[in-house]
């Protein structure tokens, strides 16, 4: 039997490290909102599903039953709208609900953001059913070959567009002076308050370019899962996963992250499916729980955490 | 409220008279719905205690209450299939979920605060997925799955699940007094204002907290229990669903966060809500959590903590406290 | 007309961590004046510092800036409005380039302005941070590091410089340095007012002096005054 598992093993491996990709942009908004400011937001999850109804509306023109004939924009042009409209509700929420949260006691932001995911939850599942969707572009649907492997075209772009925005946030954190007054802040805030930086509109932007890249993030997801106005927590899971398994503070760590829970969602469901085990979809994610409590109790500094 | 009734003189007196009026509810011909709204009332008012005492005491922000409340339903009910008699598998089920707790806190225990939180989220999740693809007994259904009707139910009248839910409401209540009267409750005490230094005068910390969480995870077990009694079905996505770690949270910052009283009040409006938004039930959601919002900046010491601070209450303590 | 008094600190009472930490403070600093703010630890030097900054709120009392009050404004606007801390112990960014460091220092709109410029004098001041920048601050030795910090308290183009404990952990040598620089940054018209422990060099090195003691002023004057002062000799130099 080990043979015939083993074999065909490359395609989930390749699809593995691709789909990574993806887990790497969902967690990076997770993990830059943790490193500036020390906070887990566990609305994360729900607010990137908010860029994919939105993205869903953009395409669909569906909201509330009816259907407004006007749209069918492609999501990842909807973007133009999904990035500046998420960027200035997470502007807001750390503005207004976040700062003061933090001040109040320790659970406030958790119970904040709680509310918050509660909220939004709502919210997507009154304006877009509570059915599962999906945004079955063209393109969406469609694998390529080369050679051994045969890749759906998604999980390409999911990887490409991480690289990406891994390279321009990089960049944006490096080069700018916002960039690197979120960075001091980061680091220091005092001392940044002292270099003459508004630490409370600093964080506010981290907040908000964290919330762009989950617009982003949404609009892939979408691209390459069902998902329904409960699909938050599980990508919440996930993202924790990532920074966990790869270490907090690290990029690199987010990187290779992303891409260990990759592989193990697609070699799990592999072996599952070998093994003749129904459930294989729903199996992958008790896998990848499974895993990322196992790694929390046996390292929970992660792979490159210090 | 507890504090005041432990000074008054014969302060006993008009608690034990509440406790007999609700205990002869059923008897004096109450309408039913009183019934089942006090039932519910006590059944989320035994899971609050519980998750005040983990997180208003014990500094564990627990979202893994669901996992207890879902594994102690569903040993009570695949008891059932087995023939198991109901009162049996109530204590079999809430000795499931605290033995679960114990292994859970192997990984969990290891992070703190915020980290711990979001660890515990993972459990009920995974179990909820758990649960979807495995189906115990019982013949395969289409769509797999473990969905349950509670067997012998039918032998149980709406009144003994109400004395069900108040002895447990009682029992959550009293334990609470117990143990914050403790050594386990002063070490407690010091844990939450700050681990470290409550480490270093010689606390175990750990075993503290596990102490806690264990027995949360039997309390909420034995309360997750009576409400499979009552609704007598369940299944894997409701069973370990956010939405009882809603109602916990909500309980708890609404009554007020480490206050004895606070979850009471808590519990109250949390049912108040439930029903008159039932009407309303596709903005439930969104009422309840920006009611979370609102309640967590303005007044975050909840109601309890907010009459401690006003001047009618510290005048009622010393008029009640004074000779 | 010209202010005379370019910061002037008058009754604050402040409150930290529950305690009141200043009592009744007042306090003067004139236009390119050296003043020395001296107390043992714990005296609430750096408290003072801190209100003047805007880091910490005063519950009374008013903290005026080229005749215009400051009092509790948000540390970011008391920058702009030309009043630069150097904190106790650098906090220099550790991880980010020396280069880094210093624009950060000059974040403040009026100071992007003359960023170059800045630059080009913290360079002339401190060769070696020019020789360093793109180093990571964090494997500066200390004393470069206070180099640092200084620097980038300059970047941020100000009219008056506070200066916390510079010395601490320094060598003699580089704290003669430092000082050096400090004569050659107030040639440039900047307004310094610093605390330092060590009460005999601030005496050396300052015009005035404010001594302070649990939490208030119990002693000021001209430096050479003070030196006379029976307490300061007691107290300080043991005679």
């Amino acid at each position: 039997m080990v043979p015939e598992v083993l074999a065909g093993l490359s395609d989930p491996i390749i699809m593995g490290i691709l789909l990574g990709g993806l887990y790497i942009l969902i967690a990076l908004g997770l993990s830059l909102v943790f490193g500036v400011m020390r906070l887990i937001n566990v609305a994360h999850g729900d607010l990137v599903i908010l860029g994919t109804y939105f993205a869903f509306f953009g395409m669909t023109g569906e909201i509330l039953g009816h259907r407004l004939t006007i749209f069918g924009i492609d999501p990842i042009l909807s973007l133009v709208i999904g990035i500046p409209l998420l960027f200035a509700i997470g502007f807001a929420i750390q503005k207004f609900l976040m700062s003061r949260a933090v001040q109040i006691s320790m659970e406030a932001p958790l119970i904040i953001a709680f509310g918050i995911s509660l909220i939004i939850q709502n919210i997507c599942q009154r304006l877009w059913t509570p059915y599962s969707r999906g945004l079955t572009t063209s393109y969406a649907l469609k694998s390529f070959s080369v050679g051994v492997f045969h890749i759906p075209l998604v999980y390409l772009l999911d990887f490409i567009c991480a690289l990406i925005v891994m390279v321009i946030l990089r960049e944006f954190l490096r080069r700018t002076y916002l960039g690197k007054a979120i960075n001091a802040a980061s680091q220091d805030r005092r001392a940044a308050q002292l270099m003459g930086i508004n630490t409370d509109r600093v964080y506010a932007f981290a907040f908000a370019i964290a919330m762009a890249t989950a617009a982003i993030a949404g609009v892939f997801l979408g691209l390459t899962f069902p998902f329904t106005p409960t699909s938050g927590v599980s990508f919440l899971i996930i993202a924790f996963g990532v920074i966990i398994i790869g270490g907090l503070g690290s990029v690199l760590g987010t990187f290779l992250g992303g891409l260990i829970l990759g592989l193990a969602q697609t070699l799990g469901g592999h072996v599952l499916n070998e093994l003749g085990l129904p459930g294989a979809a729903t199996g992958q994610y008790l896998f990848l729980y499974v895993m990322v409590l196992v790694v929390l109790g046996v390292r929970p500094q992660g792979i490159f955490g210090r | 409220m507890g504090d005041i009734t432990h000074r008054l003189r014969g302060g006993l007196i008009p608690l034990a008279a509440v406790i007999g009026v609700l205990a002869v509810l059923p008897i004096a011909g109450a309408p039913r719905s009183w019934l089942l709204y006090l039932l519910l009332f006590f059944i989320y008012l035994s899971m609050a205690n519980m998750w005040n005492l983990l997180c208003g005491y014990s500094g564990l922000i627990s979202l893994c209450q669901p996992a207890f409340i879902g594994l102690a339903g569903y040993t009570l009910v695949i008891g059932t299939w087995w023939g198991l008699p109901i009162h049996l598998g109530m204590i079999i089920g809430a000795i499931v979920a605290a033995a679960f707790a114990l292994l859970i806190s192997i990984p969990v225990f290891r992070l703190r605060g915020i980290y711990f939180a979001i660890g515990t989220l993972v459990v009920p999740e995974a179990l909820k997925y758990a649960f979807l693809i495995w189906r115990p007994v019982g013949g395969t259904i289409h769509g797999g799955g473990a969905g349950y009707v509670l067997k012998g139910a039918a032998g149980f009248s709406t009144a003994e699940v109400y004395w069900l839910a108040l002895g447990i409401a009682l029992a959550s209540a009293f334990c609470m007094r117990v143990i914050l009267r403790s050594k386990l409750g002063l070490g407690l005490a010091s844990i939450r204002d700050n681990d470290r230094t409550a480490a270093s005068s010689g606390i175990n910390v750990f075993k503290l907290k596990l102490y806690s969480f264990v027995i949360g995870a039997f309390v909420t077990g034995i309360a997750g229990t009576i409400f499979y009694i009552y609704q007598q079905y369940i299944e894997p996505t409701s069973a370990f669903s956010v939405r009882w770690t809603m109602i916990l949270i909500l309980a708890t910052v609404i009554g007020g966060m480490s206050t004895e009283g606070g979850p009471v009040f808590g519990a109250v409006i949390v049912v108040f809500l439930h029903f008159l938004l039932a009407r309303y039930a596709g903005i439930n959601l969104i009422i309840q959590g920006t009611l979370l919002i609102i309640m967590m900046l303005l007044v975050p010491e909840g109601i309890m903590g907010f009459i401690r601070k006003t001047r009618p209450y510290r005048s009622l303590l010393e008029l009640a406290t004074s000779r | 007309m010209r202010e005379e008094t370019l910061l002037k600190v008058s009754n604050l009472d402040t409150f930290y961590g529950g305690f009141q930490a200043l009592w009744n403070v007042s306090l003067e600093v004139k236009p390119k004046e050296i003043v020395a703010l001296i107390g043992a630890n714990g005296s609430g030097k750096s408290t003072l510092l801190d209100t003047i900054s805007g880091l910490i709120q005063s519950n009374k009392g008013s903290i005026e800036f080229e005749g215009k009050s400051i009092t509790n404004l948000d540390p970011f606007q008391i920058v702009t409005l030309g009043i630069s801390q150097v904190p106790e112990g650098r906090r220099i960014f550790p991880d980010l380039s020396v280069l880094d460091n210093l624009i950060l220092g000059s974040y403040n709109r009026k100071a992007r302005l003359k960023r170059e410029q800045n630059l080009k004098m913290v360079y002339e001041l401190f060769p070696i941070l020019e020789e360093r920048k793109n180093q990571l601050a964090k494997t500066l030795s200390g004393g470069e590091q206070q180099m640092l910090a200084l620097g980038r308290g300059l970047m941020s183009d100000p009219k008056l410089m506070l200066l916390d404990e510079m010395s601490l952990g320094l060598a003699p040598i580089v704290i003669n340095n430092v000082y050096k620089a400090l004569k050659k940054i107030v040639e440039r018209g900047i307004t310094i007012l610093f605390v330092e422990q060590n009460v005999r060099r601030s005496l050396e090195e300052a015009e005035r002096a404010y001594i302070m003691e649990a939490g208030r002023v119990v002693l000021s004057g001209d430096v050479a005054d003070l030196r006379e002062e029976e307490k300061v000799k007691k107290a300080y130099f043991g005679i």
